[in-house]
């Protein structure tokens, strides 16, 4: 019988340019305040959710590395890499090791470093979540794949530039009261419509931007010897999906099915209704996903992501608030690290931390993060605790 | 050329995919187990070299290496086989590349090397 | 008699021509070089910056081999002065990506006769019945240094030509040939050189012209042939200007010429020159038809070939694009993205 798994505290870093911190100095010092908060002095598990270190920082080991770093050397520890959805998949595994008594606390570390490469650099780090053989060797980013799916989108679902451009805005404005997000400036549809091509019909602004980041949890044990203290937030459910791996692979490239199979997975070990939700943390790297995101977990129709978004269903005081700091386009994609970020969102939410983001009376909370392009995708599940 | 692309020199020359014995169904890239039927009766087959453009972009910031041809066009392209396969579009005007249009494959330079200067080759599609 | 026939004929399977997409007007060359005017053509084909002589040949050779019908080919020879490596075949490239392996290849390099020389070399493998079919390709992507007259006219693009054993299906039989070389030093590119160097007016009477003279008068004295009993006749074309005044010397007329005369045009194609100029008549001519063929390459030398129709031909069209389809599908570009394309500009 599976045991209770807590978030018992959290900690992370602004989401930016973090030009004086190492890869190491970003973990440590969100590891540092997952630390603090849940007085657990020695975790069970350390896990480092990050997809392309040995690339942006020419640094691998970083499980061995973190836990010498923090002064736990002699603790089990390693990385795990599932592109953007490495952060998520992290908690997925420090979840269920927590949960099936294997230990009582683990820490769950997502970090990426991403500014110390050129911009070409880092587009070619991300392409490395897909095909080497038959999506690098044409030259496409992941701007680009994802280009080829809103094109696709706006053709089969007739939506218009303004629909698409709902879900960046959306994002923008709820960042600006975020402390920790990278970009903290509202902005109109008209700002994302005329922003520069990058993959037509994508935009700099259908775009999260680049950014470091290191975000952490503390997971225990309910009654664990390591409980320790901390405001909980229990985990209700997680689930790992995955899909055809290139969109060109998939019969309906406008169904994200490793989503909506996580996400029907996840909230069926939660025993809660989807209904029941009281916001959700969306991987909406490109608008576009944002929107396919949305329809695959149910909130919106086939088609309608984006307009529903528009229509204000996503926005703060809204049926659903989404991306309550900001999203992916806003407090930023420090890609390794954004899973873990939503996380600790969710868990801010859910304790009654978030500050002028607080969604008055949050009881449950979802956080959905994709690798490529909805090629994994990890969905966890939180409740408030009484 | 690299050597992991000199391995696969055929699929890149000739659009050599799957074929499924036991279903029939044909892809490119090759897969190790029939999509269609789940049979891993799988066998070289190559692809025919015309189809359709399903959605298509215009890339203005390509990967390393591929700079100086950008922008260029990037299309999901379904074979007349059925097979969906991502590829370069080249020598199309911009009236041209539409959703539907009818493509047929080339050969063209993919990459060059930087340090080592070696060139590998590969296919490419233009509109009709 | 120096007349090279072999005891069974050879015969053109299938042919492919290929003419990449971009033309450069000869005025936009004249605009940055010589303070405006135009060049002795009007335009010259240009190959897009993904594509060379291997890019190239594979489409021509393509085509050929889907005329011909076949699937199996015994040679595959390169006739290029633009190989994409300086060590490293061609040919076998292009082998690779036609599905040949079980086959002799080689890269010819003779300046502007290399393809020609390349149908004769596979002439001979089939005529001697060591194998059943070849392709000799004539393929270039020509260059010519920036602001040098060679520029005006040096383009890209070539012919393939699958050659195999006279039968029924034979679009046309190579009934014989000349060569003509000799040690003249008209033109050259020394190793680790971009572009090639050329003596101007040295490269017209004691070279072109004395040649190719040779070559075809040669043809006639051994065969009895006359220009009369031509329908058709391609001559290497550098400019727009020598393959009329060599026609007219050696007594043919300019309603012969027309059809293969492309340098207006396209350029001067170097090994494809006079290759794509046979695909041009054979895409128009009809069973028994004679037609002359004769390359030049500076070095130097030229190949002349009695060339006949069959009644094959007819099976042969709306097969592939014709040359006049590939000439009339393309696009203008200016002086700098020709640059661009061709690899002048440094970064």
């Amino acid at each position: 019988m599976a045991r209770k798994a807590y978030v018992s505290s959290v900690g992370f870093t602004p989401v930016g340019d973090h030009w004086e911190k190492s890869i190491i100095d970003l973990a440590v010092e969100a590891a540092r305040g997952a630390l603090k908060g849940s007085g657990v002095k020695n975790p069970g598990q350390i896990i480092v959710g990050n997809m392309f270190s040995a690339v942006g920082a020419s640094q691998e080991h970083l499980g061995a590395l973190l836990a010498s770093a923090l002064g736990l050397s002699g603790t089990p520890a390693y990385k795990i890499e599932a592109a953007c959805s490495s952060g998520g998949a992290a908690f997925n595994v420090g979840y269920n090791l927590v949960r099936s008594g294997a230990v009582d606390s683990a820490l769950v570390v997502g970090v990426e470093k991403m500014r110390d490469l050129e911009p070409e650099e880092v587009s070619q780090a991300l392409a490395m979540a897909e095909s080497a053989e038959y999506t690098q060797f044409v030259g496409a980013t992941f701007a680009a794949l994802n280009g080829l799916l809103a094109r696709y989108y706006m053709e089969q679902k007739n939506v218009t530039r303004d629909e698409l451009s709902s879900i960046p805005v959306l994002d923008h404005a709820n960042a600006v009261t975020a402390a920790h997000a990278q970009f903290r400036k509202a902005i109109t549809p008209e700002v994302v419509g005329r922003s520069a091509m990058i993959a037509d019909p994508l935009r700099l602004f259908d775009c999260a931007p680049v950014g470091d980041g290191a975000a952490a949890a503390m997971i225990v044990a309910e009654g664990g010897a390591s409980a320790g203290k901390g405001k909980l937030s229990e985990v209700l459910g997680g689930k790992i999906a995955t899909n055809e791996f290139s969109i060109y692979e998939r019969d309906d490239m406008l169904d994200f099915k490793a989503t909506r199979d996580a996400f029907r997975g996840a909230t069926a070990e939660a025993g809660i209704s989807p209904k029941k939700l009281s916001l959700v943390e969306v991987h909406d790297a490109f608008s576009v996903v944002g929107a396919l995101s949305l329809e695959a977990m149910g909130f919106s129709k086939p088609g309608e992501g984006s307009r529903d978004a528009k229509a204000g269903k996503y926005s703060r005081g809204g049926e659903l608030p989404i991306n309550t700091f900001g999203g992916l386009k806003a407090r930023g994609h420090p890609v390794g690290a954004t899973g873990m970020y939503q996380i600790v969102e969710a868990y801010l939410q859910l304790t009654g931390q978030a500050g002028k983001n607080q969604v008055e009376g949050a009881q449950y909370a979802a956080t959905q993060n994709i690798g490529g392009v909805d090629s994994t995708s990890a969905v966890h599940v939180f409740g408030r605790s009484s | 050329m690299a050597i992991r692309h000199w391995r696969v020199k055929d699929r890149y020359y000739r659009l050599i995919g799957s074929r499924c014995t036991e279903c029939g169904a044909e892809c490119f890239p090759p897969v190790y187990r029939c999509r269609k039927c789940g049979s891993e009766k799988i066998e070289d087959r190559e692809m025919p070299q015309s189809g359709k453009i399903v959605t298509y972009t215009q890339l203005h910031e390509p990967l390393p290496g591929f700079e100086a041809q950008a922008p260029f066009y990037l299309a999901v392209v379904e074979l007349d086989n059925g097979a969906k396969m991502l590829t370069q579009l080249v020598d199309s005007t911009d009236e041209s590349v539409k959703t539907g249009a009818k493509v047929v494959a080339t050969v063209r330079r993919a990459r060059v090397d930087g340090d080592s200067g070696q060139i590998t080759y590969g296919y490419k599609f233009r509109v009709t | 008699m120096y007349l090279m026939q072999s005891k069974e004929r050879a015969a053109i399977q299938g042919y492919g021509a290929y003419v990449p997409y971009y033309r450069l007007p000869t005025t936009e060359i004249a605009k940055v070089w010589k303070g405006g005017g135009s060049g002795p053509n009007v335009e010259k084909a240009v190959a897009a910056m993904d594509e060379d002589t291997v890019t190239m040949a594979i489409e021509a050779g393509r085509y050929a081999m889907k005329m011909a019908g076949t699937e199996r080919l015994g040679a595959v020879f390169v006739g290029t002065e633009s190989k994409p490596y300086a060590v490293k075949p061609t040919s076998t490239i292009v082998a690779q990506a036609l599905g040949q392996h079980h086959t002799l290849a080689a890269d010819l390099e003779f300046a502007c006769k290399a393809g020609t020389e390349a149908m004769q070399i596979v002439t001979g493998l089939v005529g001697s019945g060591m194998i059943e079919a070849g392709l000799a390709i004539g393929m270039d992507t020509a260059q010519g240094r920036p602001g040098d007259d060679l520029e005006y006219t040096a383009a890209s693009g070539g012919a393939a030509y699958v050659i195999g054993r006279k039968d029924k299906k034979s679009a046309a039989v190579i009934d014989c040939s000349t060569s003509f070389v000799s040690d003249t030093g008209d033109f050259w590119r020394r190793a680790h050189e971009r572009y090639p160097r050329h003596l101007s007016r040295f490269t017209g009477e004691p070279a072109y012209f004395h040649h190719i003279e040779n070559s075809v008068n040669t043809l006639f004295k051994e065969t009895g042939h006359k220009p009369s009993d031509f329908k058709y006749a391609v001559f290497h074309q550098p400019n727009p200007r020598f393959p009329v005044e060599v026609a007219t010397r050696l007594g043919f007329t300019m309603e012969q010429i027309k059809t293969g005369l492309l340098n207006p045009l396209i350029g001067n194609t170097y090994a494809g020159s006079s290759p794509i100029g046979l695909a041009a008549v054979l895409d128009e001519a009809s069973p028994g038809d004679k037609i002359l063929l004769a390359s030049f390459g500076s070095g130097a030398g030229s190949d002349a070939f009695c060339i006949e129709v069959l009644d094959g031909i007819a099976a042969t069209r709306g097969v592939n694009p014709t040359v006049k389809s590939m000439m009339e599908r393309s696009t203008r570009i200016d002086y700098s993205t020709y640059s661009k394309f061709r690899d002048k500009l440094h970064k």
